[in-house]
């Protein structure tokens, strides 16, 4: 317990180790456990909207499972294997890091970062399809009118809240992808410069459990909003 | 806290390195049971369609916490605070959803109809009827747009 | 071990070893806007939570002056509804919620801890500047219109105001992650960095409770935030999830406005006994009795917090199943509430008190949170509350669990680290005034409205029937004697910036760890050499005389 400022008289203060801990294990253990607690917090935000579309699911079931079948399962579902991959990569790049392979690190890191720019691209043509046809949030919903019938059908007016929350929940796990895919690209800038060794590989860590935070969203977001309407 | 560090004391961090073949091998898993939520997705289990859904991506979220995340590797008061997290978020659901579907049930009198001006039922709102949120729910879709 | 760490960085590094104050420590405006240590933006979140407790305050006494008389007094309706909904929103989001955390906890907690500095001093500013960044988009507000849905922004009302209603969602939704990140900052700074034998049972309680805060506020606010940002779409897009006559239910607005709400109530209470606990072990020279029961019932309150939130919408059309429920829940609350006053009442007992003026706020935090806290279980009560529910007794009951609990403790953890702070003693004789007219101040304002609430008088009401004008009357009085307590309290800290004596280490005689081996006010790194505890923050009977009176000035020691 509290093995806090233990090394009274150590002359071997590293470079990558802040002024106020004194010991390598301590900085990484205080980052690493920061993490999961910002992690939490993410998940309760997430959480929330998860919250709401479970409620209005369960109010009005036929509606939204109309509404889901205008999703495209199969772009969903190649999106889910894209993320999964990059989650795979990602903990490999921990790996390689903590090995102290640097190239390995910084090739796994840069696929990491491609597939979060696939997912978005998929994300675009989705998106593109939902607002060429009117499935969209609020007052710009029009694919209850006669022009925006699909296979002879309309969706009722309040298919509008399916899509409400289709774009919040996917617009901010989004926004999210490219939040990672940034602080992906600030390690990887960082791993190229050579900061990283065995000794000190927190940040491509950290940056990785942000990473497989954004893909866990994934996770319940595909099933729920994708297959289950 | 810091019980596992006990074995190093030399304050060097000391973290699990996973075998490359095993992280693929997660990989793997994680495809199929991907490809078991489609698939069940195609059949109707009427009321459990849900809770499939969940169940299947809890054990995908599982895998990845578990391993890609290091949890398994990491100190148990991580895994506990992220469960946790999970535990308040239930909370949040169940009260709430407690509430809406138990609305009308006690005190019918008070039961209210929202959505006038669109003569819709409002997914919030109360029914006149007795039988309460079950005979709300048994209405096709739309179906209330007559009133 | 600072000066090895000095050698890596630039000739601009500051001087771990100077007070945290002086130049060496970092030089003009950069070395303060720019700063790292926790210290220095601890008393940046001191000035700016004091300037919003100003201009609340001033909204408070625009609202009360309008209601001096029955009709329009001072303003027209629509102002009315404004000043008190801002009253509301920046006491609340800008002022508690930041407050002790941001202030006090940012300034005492690593020196409690024995340690130099917040886990993520980067983190730290970065909250302060965020803070910054959600006060200007709140106030922004009120240049484009104002705000006057309430403070809690129910909907459908706040979908259709025409009001600014997106700017002060915006900026409460920006001031919640810089909570989020003071939140997320101290609780892996008492996990991780604690001195060597500070182990949990010997953590001083102000610590128990800032911790049992940061874990409501990392819990409970990421949810406000989706709340806030699905009512900024229904009001941009229309999407209409709070809007029955889109479909939606106005009614989950309120729960999850409330699921953060409510548990806020505690981010905002629970700091306030973490101060009040290290006043009265000061002021009694005595460890806090019960010292273990009292650190738990602040992690109950953060846990019972939780699951209490539907006491806000009794009258709301919820279930009546939830109604019983969250009104047996909320009972619960009095049991961690109950331990905390009864140990803080054991403590007094026999214990050598002195009357100083953090002692003062502290006393009277323990009378008026006892009363807002007991007054709080009749509106538990489900028949009493359809009675009580939106009256001036709500307003009363909040009034002094929010002001004389929170901002009472406040003060007086201000008064009780300021000369620890600052390096500078204070006029204790003209504090004691200052007190006086706060304290009778406050009561006069609030303990009328009771009486007002429980005869029917509603909330945020801006005309009145003819017999509740002598209540109001005595209220808006009370208000200008709370004006006239603080701006006395405000020349005495200005007099003792300006010509205070200078402070000795430990002033007080305490024998809390931040008194103990720092200097008044410390020095960069706060410690010449890491301490090691090795006794409890209140052993006041394994303190030596020298620890406790070493350089105590002779005025003070009676």
């Amino acid at each position: 317990m509290a093995s806090a400022h233990s090394d009274h008289g150590h002359g071997d203060h590293p470079k990558f180790l802040a002024h106020h801990f004194d010991t390598p294990e301590q900085q990484f253990d205080a980052a690493k456990f920061g993490m999961w607690v910002f992690i939490v917090t993410e998940i309760l935000m997430f959480g929330g909207l998860f919250v709401a579309y479970l409620i209005y699911k369960g109010q009005e079931p036929s509606v939204f499972i109309e509404a889901h079948r205008r999703l495209d399962w199969k772009l969903g579902s190649a999106n889910t294997i894209v993320l999964l991959f990059s989650s795979l990569t990602a903990a490999l790049a921990v790996r390689s890091s903590q090995l102290g392979k640097k190239n390995e690190t910084t090739m796994w890191l840069m696929i990491t970062i491609a597939c979060a720019f696939v997912f978005m691209g998929i994300k675009y043509v989705e998106y593109s399809h939902k607002f060429h046809d009117g499935l969209l949030p609020g007052r710009y919903f029009t694919a209850h009118l006669p022009e925006h019938a699909h296979n002879g059908q309309v969706l009722p007016q309040r298919a509008n809240m399916y899509f409400a929350l289709y774009f919040m929940m996917t617009g901010l796990h989004g926004l999210h992808v490219l939040i990672g895919a940034s602080a992906l690209g600030y390690v990887l800038y960082r791993n190229l410069r050579g900061d990283f060794s065995p000794e000190y590989f927190t940040p491509v860590e950290i940056g990785a459990l942000y990473w497989h935070l954004v893909d866990l969203v994934w996770i319940y977001l595909f099933p729920l909003v994708y297959l289950v309407g | 806290m810091s019980d596992h560090s006990h074995a190093h004391d030399d304050g060097k961090v000391h973290a699990h390195v996973s075998p490359f073949l095993f992280m693929v091998a997660i990989f793997g898993a994680l495809v199929v049971l991907t490809v078991v939520t489609v698939a069940a997705s195609r059949f109707d289990f009427g009321s459990a369609n849900t809770l499939i859904a969940v169940l299947i991506a809890t054990a995908k979220a599982a895998l990845v916490a578990t391993f890609f995340m290091h949890l398994k590797y990491d100190k148990g008061f991580h895994a506990l605070i992220f469960v946790m997290s999970f535990v308040f978020l239930g909370v949040f659901l169940l009260i709430t959803l407690e509430d809406v579907d138990t609305r009308g049930r006690v005190d019918n009198a008070s039961t209210v109809r929202m959505h006038e001006r669109r003569g819709e039922q409002a997914p919030g709102g109360f029914v006149l009827d007795p039988r309460g949120v079950q005979a709300r729910e048994r209405q096709p879709a739309g179906g209330g747009a007559h009133h | 071990m600072a000066t090895e760490v000095a050698g890596a960085h630039g000739h601009d590094e500051p001087d771990h070893l100077a007070p945290y104050l002086s130049q060496e420590a970092g030089r003009g405006v950069k070395g303060w806007l720019l700063t790292l240590d926790h210290k220095r933006i601890g008393l940046m979140y001191l000035i700016s939570t004091l300037l919003a407790f100003f201009m609340g305050g001033v909204f408070a006494l625009l609202v009360r002056l309008e209601l001096f008389a029955p009709g329009r007094t001072i303003m027209s309706a629509e102002y009315y509804n404004r000043a008190f909904t801002l009253h509301g929103a920046i006491m609340v989001f800008l002022f508690i919620i930041p407050s002790v955390p941001g202030a006090l906890g940012n300034f005492v907690l690593p020196i409690m801890l024995g340690t130099k500095d917040v886990a993520f001093p980067r983190l730290n500013l970065l909250s302060f500047y965020i803070y910054v960044i959600g006060a200007t988009f709140s106030l922004y507000s009120i240049v484009t219109g104002s705000v006057d849905t309430g403070w809690t922004f129910y909907t459908p009302y706040s979908t259709t105001s025409q009001t600014s209603v997106v700017s002060m969602v915006l900026g409460v939704f920006i001031l919640g992650f810089s909570s989020i990140l003071t939140g997320l900052n101290f609780i892996v700074t008492v996990h991780k960095l604690r001195a060597p034998g500070l182990h949990w049972k010997r953590l001083p309680l102000f610590i128990w409770g800032t911790y049992a805060t940061s874990i409501i506020q990392v819990l409970a606010t990421p949810v406000l935030a989706i709340t806030l940002l699905l009512l900024a779409a229904e009001r941009t897009m229309g999407v209409g999830i709070f809007d029955p006559a889109l479909g939606g239910d106005p009614i989950l607005f309120q729960h999850f406005f409330w699921f953060y709400s409510h548990p806020a109530v505690y981010i905002m209470i629970v700091p306030g006994m973490a101060v009040a606990s290290e006043l009265f072990a000061t002021f009694t020279r005595r460890a806090i009795f019960g010292y273990f029961a009292v650190a738990m019932s602040s992690l109950g309150l953060a846990l019972v917090g939780f699951l209490v939130w539907g006491h806000h919408m009794f009258t709301s059309g919820q279930s009546e199943w939830a109604t019983m429920l969250f009104s047996a829940l909320t009972m619960l609350v009095a049991i961690p509430s109950g331990v905390k006053v009864f140990n803080w009442t054991a403590t007094l007992y026999k214990g050598s008190i002195e009357l100083t003026t953090p002692m003062l706020y502290a006393l009277s935090f323990l009378v008026l949170f006892t009363i807002g806290g007991l007054t709080g279980l009749f509106c538990a009560v489900l028949n009493t509350d359809i009675h009580l529910h939106d009256t001036y007794f709500i307003v009363a009951h909040f009034h002094y669990v929010m002001m004389g609990g929170t901002v009472m403790a406040f003060v007086g953890g201000i008064l009780y680290w300021w000369p620890k702070m600052t390096g500078k003693l204070y006029d204790e004789g003209l504090a004691k005034i200052s007190w006086l007219f706060v304290f009778v101040g406050f009561n006069t304002t609030f303990l009328i409205q009771f009486v007002m609430g429980s005869k029917g008088m509603p909330r945020r009401y801006y005309d009145y029937l003819p017999q509740f004008e002598i209540y109001h009357k005595v209220s808006t009085v009370g208000s200008w004697l709370l004006l006239i307590g603080f701006s006395i309290c405000a020349w005495v800290l200005i007099k003792s910036l300006r010509s205070g004596p200078k402070s000795p280490p430990n002033p007080w005689g305490s024998a809390g760890y931040e008194w103990q081996g720092t200097e008044s006010p410390p020095v960069m790194q706060n410690f010449r050499e890491t301490p090691t505890i090795t006794r409890g923050p209140y052993d006041y009977h394994l303190c030596t005389d020298e620890e406790l009176f070493d350089g105590f000035p002779e005025d003070l020691k009676k």
